[in-house]
């Protein structure tokens, strides 16, 4: 154990009188503690303007005047997708989906104005944040550091008298590798100042320590493969070159790879499509039908008869406002089947995506990241899906109002004149049927659950390079 | 003569060289990949649009027959538009990721229906695509770090580096020579399965011209940033770290610093403040006097000034005349929008001479179709389509055109 120290402090105090060293993580420091601040302002401040025109819309929506209840309906909502607490250090998904959605009846539209549509354009890394800092850059700092601890002592002559003085292989890389561990202790504290001002923002403890852990472990995955390769190879020219090319594998080429790959193997249907798919099938079903007549005489002689009146005149309720919410429960039914399919097969294709976690962990902790900071695919459509019921709850909402609220004579006759057209209106105060809309993130529980997969492959890499590091370290010769 | 063996013989050593060998493999096999996924993502967005073409077409087609007058003939029909994937798209996929290339519109106010968003799935859109550009912007040049950092410095290491540089001509254009014939390995290795993929795709001979063209100029640069640093008297390590250094600075600082600058620079309107002005000008409309409505109306189409409101409550030109003024009152904010986009390309396309990955992905994509000027000249597309569609039925509207089924087929057709 003493020894492991003496070794881990050896290591440092060379960093320390490396120039080189010790400017490399200065520059990155500095970039890493501006990045987080200016993502977390950046966050801060969307966050504030959507909570903003959020509560403008249900107060624009509340405030309108008596009217017709299905003008209400087509005056429809506007929902704003706020960001996650954690959003602050992993935006995630939020530059490239819609901010906000239109609800209105009969229609389920999409969420539009993305950042990435209207920001400058400027390559795929110009939307740097800090858990691509983590994800891509760090590994950089680790090999940097890295990559001469075994290399450099067997240059330099000194790894012979070491092992000769009986000290284990092992031992000494024990001591190497709690040198590189401290110092990434180091280099995550920008994310637990994240983390921790993700608490106060209402995120939940279990969500922000697993977000900590999984960068640890991924961090220590590169700790482990920086120390076999610089085990391995004699010459530390040839480590650090060997290094970077599996950084440039790992971090850069292997996710992209998996893109096209998994946009090959699962090919999407886009919205558009879908729908076209749905009118397509709906027309041939009700071909050769008139279902709309024989729908309304249903509806009529199932009112009439419940009401015991003789005619639609008579009725309690107004029997198009009945038929509207028919209606409206009907479409949506046959909308929702059509999302609920697309959804699933951008999860399908995310999740063949999150399975080449296997082939770099690079990917495997973007997955973990995301899931667990409540920005990804999965929380993504939570939006939709809330955003979905909020639509379905008032509209319906407004549908009852035009059945028990607005008399069957005015409603018809809105048309005859100025005096009708002012008379078929309900108060404004029915169009509290709005809900507040507010979106929460999974419970911490469940994104870790999300998380699981990537978190078990983030623990099979550290595994196995452990293990094999270990062996190495048993057979560590000159 | 002498120049030629000397030549003869670098090539002779450079085929042997196992780094050499290996990297220009995998350069060549990435550039395979890449423009043969292209290729295939390119196949799939066509068909997908034929099978949109058709589909659009059938479905308006149902609708018609159900529909009496024109009112409702336009109400209830969609029309698809679409940017179909150009010829080098295959090469750049670029903003088709993550912007909108098709729409379904009808005769409703445009504002409300153009920024509706159909891409793919956004967690692929995140990552970003193996494409050419890629593969060229931003990882050929780590390649070229990986091969020529240490040209001097192993030399330096193995004791041949005097020896050498005195049995040379020149100890300077044995360097060049060596790192020339280098990239212009990787060149070939990256640009033969692009030249051959082109052929397939039939792409234009000036945009394979254009493309090749700044790839030699891009590997041209990263090779004389390479024989500079490597003619460092440092370790091989310290060159490399330096050298990745400077490609995280072009590649993601500069890149990165630039887009926030910018950003601030040019402020845009929001969407929300788009969507919502548009609606509650069409909706506050219904309790307006017609004339409110109308008076803006026929200051935009003098044509139909004649033109009086019929119905008692509900009338189809009066409504359609105010989906117009609907987007005529969000007019200001959507040009607002629109410009802001164009400048921030503008400064984008500036700054990115300091970031020459991102430039270079740029031009790519600009050669490709697939960059903000392609999106905002097919946003314009779509307006000009919805302003045809207009045309068209505003003689039934807003004239005394009688309603005929027939005329129907005579509807402007997107042509992309």
């Amino acid at each position: 154990m003493k020894a492991t120290l003496i070794i881990a402090s050896d290591e440092w105090r060379y960093w320390l009188r490396s120039k080189l060293a010790l400017a490399v993580v200065a520059i990155f420091l500095v970039i890493l503690i501006f990045v987080s601040l200016l993502t977390a302002v950046r966050m801060q401040a969307e966050s504030h303007e959507r909570a903003h025109y959020q509560a403008d819309s249900e107060q624009i929506f509340l405030s309108q005047p008596d009217r017709h209840p299905h003008r209400m309906v087509h005056y429809g909502h506007y929902v704003f997708r706020a960001p996650m607490p954690l959003a602050i250090f992993d935006p995630g998904l939020d530059s490239v989906t819609g901010q906000t959605m239109f609800l209105e009846g009969h229609r389920q539209n999409s969420a539009t104005f993305s950042a990435s549509e209207s920001s400058a354009n400027l390559g795929g890394l110009s939307w740097l944040t800090p858990a691509l800092i983590y994800q891509v850059f760090a590994p950089l700092l680790i090999i940097v550091l890295g990559h001469g601890a075994v290399t450099r002592e067997r240059e330099a002559g000194a790894l012979a008298p070491l092992l000769a003085q009986g000290l284990s292989g092992r031992i000494l890389l024990a001591g190497k590798k709690l040198a590189l561990f401290l110092f990434v202790m180091l280099l995550l504290v920008p994310l637990v100042v994240s983390a921790l001002v993700s608490l106060n923002s209402g995120e939940s403890q279990l969500a922000a320590i697993s977000l900590v852990g999984v960068y640890l472990v991924y961090l220590s995955i590169w700790i482990a493969l920086t120390l076999l390769i610089s085990s391995v190879l004699e010459k530390r020219s040839s480590v650090i070159a060997t290094l970077a090319a599996i950084w440039l594998a790992l971090t850069l080429v292997l996710p992209a790879v998996a893109v096209n790959v998994s946009s090959h193997a699962t090919p999407l249907a886009g919205k558009i499509e879908t729908e076209l798919t749905m009118l397509t099938e709906v027309r041939d079903l009700s071909d050769g039908h008139d279902v709309d007549d024989s729908v309304y005489n249903n509806v009529e002689a199932g009112l009439l008869e419940e009401y015991g009146a003789d005619r639609v005149e008579d009725l309690e309720v107004n029997i198009r406002g009945v038929l509207a919410q028919m209606a409206e429960a009907e479409l949506t039914k046959t909308l929702n089947v059509y999302a609920e399919r697309r959804q699933e097969a951008e999860m399908r294709q995310g999740e063949l995506l999150g399975k080449h976690g296997w082939l770099t962990p690079a990917l495997a902790v973007a997955f973990a990241s995301r899931s667990l900071s409540g920005t990804d695919l999965v929380h993504y459509h939570r939006f939709l899906q809330q955003a979905e019921e909020l639509r379905f709850e008032f509209v319906q909402g407004l549908n009852r109002t035009h059945a028990e609220e607005l008399s069957y004579i005015d409603d018809i006759n809105r048309n005859r004149d100025e005096e009708s057209w002012e008379r078929a209106r309900v108060d404004a105060s029915n169009w509290q049927v709005l809900d507040e809309f507010y979106l929460e993130p999974a419970s911490a529980s469940v994104r870790l659950a999300g998380a699981g997969s990537s978190i078990w492959m983030l623990v099979v890499w550290l595994a196995v390079l452990s293990g094999m590091l270990i062996w190495t370290g048993g057979r560590l010769r000159l | 003569m002498s120049n030629f063996n000397a030549l003869k013989h670098e090539t002779r050593f450079m085929l042997r060289d196992r780094a050499f060998v290996v990297w220009t493999l995998v350069v060549l096999g990435f550039s395979s990949f890449a423009v043969w996924s292209g290729m295939a993502e390119v196949r799939q967005q066509r068909e997908s649009i034929a099978f949109l073409v058709n589909a659009d077409q059938q479905d308006r087609l149902a609708e018609f027959t159900k529909q009496s007058d024109w009112g409702s003939a336009a109400y209830y029909s969609f029309h698809l538009t679409y940017d179909p994937p150009s010829d080098f798209a295959f090469a750049a996929m670029g903003q088709r990721d993550a912007s909108s290339w098709k729409h379904r519109l009808r005769m409703l106010a445009l504002e409300g229906q153009i920024y509706e968003h159909d891409p793919g799935n956004p967690e692929l859109a995140l990552i970003g695509r193996f494409d050419f550009a890629f593969l060229s912007g931003f990882v050929l040049p780590l390649i070229l770090i990986f091969l020529l950092h240490d040209m001097q410095a192993s030399e330096r290491s193995a004791g041949r580096f005097n020896l050498l540089v005195a049995a040379a001509v020149s100890g300077g254009s044995l360097w060049w020579r060596r790192a020339f014939l280098r990239s212009g390995g990787i060149l070939v290795a990256s640009i033969a399965p692009l030249l051959i993929a082109g052929v397939l795709s039939g792409t234009t001979f000036s945009t394979l011209i254009g493309a090749v063209a700044l790839v030699v100029a891009y590997i041209l640069f990263w090779t004389l940033v390479c024989l500079w640093f490597a003619s460092w008297k440092r370790s091989a390590p310290v060159i490399l770290a330096s050298l990745i250094g400077v490609w995280v600075l072009l590649s993601t600082i500069m890149p990165a610093g630039s887009r926030a600058i910018i950003d601030v620079m040019v402020p845009i309107p929001t969407g929300a403040e788009i969507l919502m002005t548009q609606r509650e000008a069409v909706n506050d409309a219904w309790d307006l006097p017609v004339e409110d409505t109308m008076e803006p109306f026929t200051e935009r189409h003098p044509e139909w000034t004649g033109y009086t409101h019929t119905g008692e409550g509900f009338d189809w030109g009066w409504y359609y005349a105010f989906q117009q003024v609907g987007d005529q009152t969000a007019e200001q904010l959507s040009q607002a929008y629109t410009a802001g986009r164009v400048e921030r390309d503008r400064l984008a396309g500036l700054f990115a001479i300091a970031a020459p990955p991102a430039l270079l992905e740029r031009l790519l994509q600009n050669l490709a179709g697939t960059d903000m000027g392609s999106v905002l000249a097919y946003e314009g597309r779509v307006r000009d389509f919805h302003a045809e569609l207009r045309s068209f039925h505003y003689p039934g509207l807003f004239g005394d055109a009688p309603f005929d089924p027939g005329r129907l087929a005579d509807l402007p057709q997107f042509s992309p």
